[in-house]
């Protein structure tokens, strides 16, 4: 690990203006600090100043009424895996929560931490590697190892994006907060991650000197079933070989409208479009289940040794819709 | 041969001695070290797997504010081609020096290439950064049937295969070729109606212990070298010592702190000699702390193996021949586990034809170390695959063909010792029995596997002293590493011999100075062979105190008769004391009574297991769930029956890991991309069922309770039994480990 010097945050300006100006890397944020400690032992960055966000006041907590949540940026995984609302209403948020890591990096890993972690992948994580994604010519992982990469959207850059969080909010129609020079903006979660075709250096629109303040969730309709899957190598703590964010609105055993967010197969949550139009407005049957998994999986493009998770993403979308209809 | 006897202390379940102090974390292990000037060490690893080693600059490392001394191969002792018999078998000087630091080749990526000591330990990781090493870097060599090739790059131009006695003129990277024979193994397979011949590969995996290697060292100015370190015997770190240092073994004393788990990966040394190297250029204590990455990187692991077995049998179920091919990665120095795994790979059965060949083969990764039966369970996961599908193949069941089998006294192993009274057998009795294996089992996608599997044990020396309290306890001085809980079963051994409570004795583990030679707690061989030198120390204490209690009396030595923790006059006279009290009367006959005891002991007495696993393949994920899981193992004698249960738990969970998730997973330039926790995945408590054991007791006929080791051979059947119940669930033989998704996607069909 670099020296580096540590400022304890107090207000938003204060934070925006110590990241103004410093491009990436100079100057981060660090608020839990489960991935971002790992990544400065390891020399992946190396910035002259961390400012902790933790000092931040009022930016922890979960506000739940009628019309949606409202969460903290600071709010621990943990919490948010606990929160007795969230687990009836947003059940799919609450399983995507209690599915990350372990209680101890729950209990301190925060929202916003986990919605900007970055890559797992490899090469990224090996500080001797200079791939595409950190400036250099070529993804290692396009001819190299690529058993946990992506599926879906890669090219030119093949990472998986890591979090359980960001498909859930997505599927829930979540809305993020960001805090830059200029003030406050939001933008629906889904439009906040950003795909390598777009910026193969980042994973979302964040600019150097912006940070994520809150999450705004809707409260689902009435008659919504949602639920998250992920399969995993090993109980835990393990990250998504693939996962589903499933929320459904349902009469009876009929889907009136299905929201399928992919984790674990594409360098961005992914929102299988293919799979929402195979569910909606039908009766959940073993096939028309198939189908969603099929249909999400048909652009799929394989690495040498990924081609297993085309067929566990199909089977996982096509388990979560039958489980929506009929568990 | 021991008679099944009432015991007082052994077979019951006392607290251990240690447990206070590891609980409330008071035990002291290597990283909390610490003394007046520490310096902090740091190892500069190879970036590269194979390298030749052209040139080292230190200079702006020296220069770098904080740094006190940087040390590389040139600071050892010139290592002149010198066998030395160091820790577990026989390790060639040259190599083990270079695995300390690399002096010409760089042969894994994380070698040791130099090392710097500084005022903090930023420092010295920072001046790594500083040193200057110009690399020619060398293709690597991963694998160990392309090792084999005649045409593979060779990692040490010099080695040369030694087969059955004879050296190869051409160099290779095959270091040995061993072979046991027995029988005719063409006749035997002339004799068998039906043959199984399978191939086998496994991955490379880690013991995966907790805690990270440590070593702190400091030169006093009378060239005392005293090393604080984590091990699992002090007194073989002490002999790797004086062979790499070159250094009087008078001079080393080894202080063993607390451990953090070993499993065989704690025997070897790895930063100690460079602490001390670091010690000896600053005149100043030196602490050098793995972390996680090094540890994966620059340690040993058990090695990836290539295994191909054919057995035959006839169709009433008669075993006729068995055949095998082991070709097992010992890393970068000649020395893998080849051996002992064909020592074990057949070992359960007898067999009257069999032809085992092994091959030990040098590759690009670290130097392999021991690892809990190290070798057995590579070799198990092939013949106990193989015996299987010969059980189906016969329509025997699978259990009843191994009794059918099975090994017993006066049985010649293929690699030619001859078993003596050996509790086979009643493991896979105590099996057929269990509830669990007369459970149904028949939901879709659920199978249910067995496997048995062999470690042989060993004895070797161990020393204990005793000394006697006035309160009637006893204080034991040991040499022997706790690594899982032998404090307790030491203790309790010596108690069964005063007739004391196992609470009434004090033991501690000492340095290398404070008690006789004891080898590495390794082998299975602590409760067994340090147990039986507290046994003899015990009785010598009890001989002392029969004379004491005669000199009191006033009688002979023979009038005096000690049972139950009772001395009493058997002459006539009225005359008894029990321990305690005879404890507080030692001034007034004559002093202090130290008993002590050093033993060699011949009959480690060799284990057996059997295992029953009930799992579920995930059909649309390939995820393999366990179940239901029971082990049954002939323990000679439980000593304390809870650490068996965990000795047998805990190897079946390592066992379960190796099957399903672990393994080093290479890139083609050979760097290990998954050197974390994170990514290099051992079960945790929500992959495992509670893991039922049965403890069987066929006492040894070479230790005086009967002991047998117990730590290594429960990791031996997990893998097969696993596979064996995959092969139930879905119809399917895996014949690669780890069995994950993508491999079970794989083989299911669905890619
Ligand atoms: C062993 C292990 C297992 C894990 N398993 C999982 C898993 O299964 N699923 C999963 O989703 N995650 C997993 N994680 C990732 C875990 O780090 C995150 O889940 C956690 O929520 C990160 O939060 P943090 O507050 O600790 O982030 P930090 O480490 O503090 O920050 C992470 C990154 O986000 C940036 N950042 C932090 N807060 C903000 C903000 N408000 N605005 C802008 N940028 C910000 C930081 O600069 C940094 O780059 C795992 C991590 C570990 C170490
Ligand atoms: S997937 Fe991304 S992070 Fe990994 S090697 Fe390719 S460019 Fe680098």
């Amino acid at each position: 690990m670099e020296k580096f010097s540590y400022v304890n945050a107090t207000n938003l300006e204060q934070v925006t203006s110590l990241l103004n100006d410093s491009g990436w890397g100079e100057v981060m944020v660090i608020a839990g600090g489960t991935d971002l400690l790992g990544e400065l032992k390891e020399y992946v960055e190396t910035p002259k100043t961390l400012v902790n966000l933790k000092t931040l006041p009022g930016m922890d907590s979960i506000a739940a009424d009628a019309t949606g949540l409202k969460i903290g940026a600071l709010t621990t995984v943990a919490d948010i895996a606990m929160h007795p609302t969230i687990q009836r209403h947003y059940t799919v948020l609450a399983q995507a929560a209690a599915s990350v890591a372990t209680p101890q990096i729950r209990n301190v890993g925060t929202l916003g931490g986990n919605l900007c972690q970055r890559p797992r992948c490899w090469y990224y994580r090996d500080e001797t590697v200079d791939c595409l994604k950190k400036g250099g010519e070529i993804c290692y992982a396009v001819e190299g190892l690529n058993k946990y990469h992506a599926i879906l959207g890669g090219d030119p850059v093949y990472i998986v994006h890591p979090s359980d969080i960001a498909p859930a909010l997505i599927a829930l129609g979540a809305t993020i907060k960001i805090a830059g020079p200029e003030g406050e903006k939001t933008m629906a979660v889904e439009e906040f991650f950003t795909l390598p075709a777009t910026n193969p250096f980042r994973e979302n629109v964040l600019e150097p000197n912006e940070i994520v303040v809150e999450v705004q969730v809707p409260q689902p309709k009435p008659n919504t079933k949602s639920l998250y899957l992920k399969a995993r190598e090993k109980g835990a703590p393990d990250f998504a070989l693939a996962s589903v964010a499933g929320v459904f609105e349902m009469s009876g055993s009929t889907c009136n409208t299905a929201s399928i967010v992919l984790g674990g197969v594409a360098p961005a949550p992914w929102r299988s479009k293919e799979a929402e139009a195979a569910l909606t407005g039908k009766m959940i049957s073993e096939a028309v289940s198939k189908q969603a998994g099929a249909d999400a999986v048909k652009d799929a493009q394989p690495l040498n040794d990924n081609e297993y998770k085309v067929v566990l993403t199909q089977n996982l979308i096509s388990r979560a819709a039958m489980m929506a209809a009929h568990a | 041969m021991p008679e099944k006897k009432e015991y007082k202390v052994i077979g019951t379940r006392p607290i251990r001695h240690d447990g206070v102090d590891k609980v409330t974390g008071r035990a002291l292990y290597g990283a909390d070290f610490h003394t007046a000037g520490l310096l902090h060490g740091r190892v500069l690893r190879s970036p590269h797997a194979h390298a030749r080693i052209l040139s080292i600059d230190t200079s702006r490392a020296e220069a770098y504010p904080g740094v006190k001394a940087i040390v590389t191969a040139k600071d050892l002792p010139d290592a002149a081609d010198k066998v030395a018999d160091l820790g577990e078998g026989a390790v060639h000087l040259k190599y083990l020096c270079d695995n300390i630091l690399a002096s010409d080749k760089a042969l894994y990526k994380g070698h040791a290439i130099a090392a710097v000591a500084a005022t903090n330990a930023h420092i010295a990781e920072e001046a790594c950064a500083l040193i200057d090493v110009a690399y020619e870097v060398l293709p690597p060599v991963l694998e160990v049937r392309q090792a084999m090739e005649p045409a593979a790059p060779l990692l040490h131009e010099t080695l040369k295969t030694g087969s059955l006695g004879e050296t190869a003129e051409e160099p290779s990277n095959v270091a040995s070729h061993l072979q046991h024979k027995k029988g005719d193994i063409e006749a035997g397979f002339a004799e068998a109606d039906v043959i199984i011949e399978r191939e086998f590969v496994t991955g490379t995996v880690h013991q995966g212990y907790i805690e990270p290697h440590n070593a702190t060292a400091l030169y006093n100015p009378d060239g005392q070298l005293t090393v604080w370190c984590s091990t699992q015997g002090a007194f073989t770190v002490r002999e790797q010592l004086t062979e790499i240092l070159q250094y009087p073994i008078s001079k080393i004393k080894v202080v063993p702190m607390e451990i953090g788990g070993g499993f065989g990966g704690k025997i070897n040394v790895y930063v100690e000699p460079v602490a001390a190297l670091l010690a000896k250029k600053t005149g100043k204590p030196v602490k050098v702390l793995m972390n996680r990455a090094d540890v994966f990187e620059g340690t040993g692991p058990t090695p990836a193996s290539f295994i191909r077995v054919k057995m035959g049998a006839t169709k009433d179920g008669k075993l006729t021949a068995a055949q095998t091919h082991l070709a097992f990665e010992a890393g970068a120095y000649p020395g893998s586990p080849v051996g002992a795994g064909a020592m074990c790979i057949f070992a359960p059965y007898d067999i009257a034809n069999v032809l085992i060949d092994g091959y030990d083969v040098v590759v690009n990764k670290p130097k392999s170390a021991p690892y809990r039966a190290p070798g057995a369970t590579n070799a198990a996961f092939g013949s106990e695959t193989v015996i299987d599908e010969l059980a189906k193949e016969l329509n025997i069941d699978a259990l009843e063909f191994r009794i059918m089998n099975g090994a017993k006294e006066g049985v010649k192993r293929a690699d030619g010792p001859v078993f003596p009274r050996i509790g086979f057998i009643e493991s896979v009795e105590a099996a057929k029995q269990h509830p669990h294996y007369t459970s149904p089992n028949g939901k879709k996608h659920h199978g249910r596997g067995v496997a048995s599997g062999f470690w042989f044990n060993i004895g070797l020396a161990s020393s204990v002293s005793i000394s006697v309290n006035p309160d009637g306890t006893i204080n034991l001085v040991e040499g022997s590493t706790d690594i899982g809980g032998t404090r307790a079963s030491i203790a309790m051994q010596a108690a069964e011999v005063l007739g004391i409570p196992a609470e009434s004795v004090n033991p501690s583990v000492v340095d290398t100075n404070s008690v006789g030679y004891t080898a590495v707690t390794g082998g299975s061989r602590t409760t067994f062979a340090t147990g039986y030198a507290a046994y003899e120390a015990a009785q010598d204490v009890k001989r002392q105190l029969i004379a004491r209690a005669a000199k009191l009396w006033e009688v002979d030595e023979e009038d005096v008769q000690f049972a139950d923790g009772e001395f009493s006059c058997i002459n006539g006279k009225e005359a008894q004391l029990s321990f305690h009290d005879l404890s507080a009367r030692l001034g007034e006959t004559g002093g202090p009574v130290v008993g002590s005891a050093a033993v060699n002991p011949p009959g480690a007495g060799g284990a057996f297991a059997t295992h029953i696993v009930d799992l579920e393949v995930d059909e649309d994920t390939g995820k393999v769930q366990i179940l239901r899981y029971t082990a049954t193992q002939d323990a000679g004698k439980a000593i304390h029956p809870s650490y068996v249960e965990g000795q047998i738990q805990g190897g079946v969970v390592q066992g379960i890991g190796w099957a399903l998730n672990e393994e080093y997973i290479y890139n083609a330039e050979g760097t290990m991309t998954n050197a974390s926790f994170l990514d290099y995945r051992i079960p945790t408590c929500l992959d495992l069922p509670m893991i039922d054991t049965v403890i069987v007791e066929v006492p040894n006929p070479g230790h005086p309770y009967g002991v047998r080791g117990v730590g290594e051979v429960p990791i031996v059947p997990p893998p097969a039994a696993i596979a064996n119940a995959i092969y139930d669930a879905i119809g399917i033989r895996m014949t690669e480990l780890p069995m994950s998704p993508d491999r079970m996607l794989k083989a299911m069909g669905k890619i």
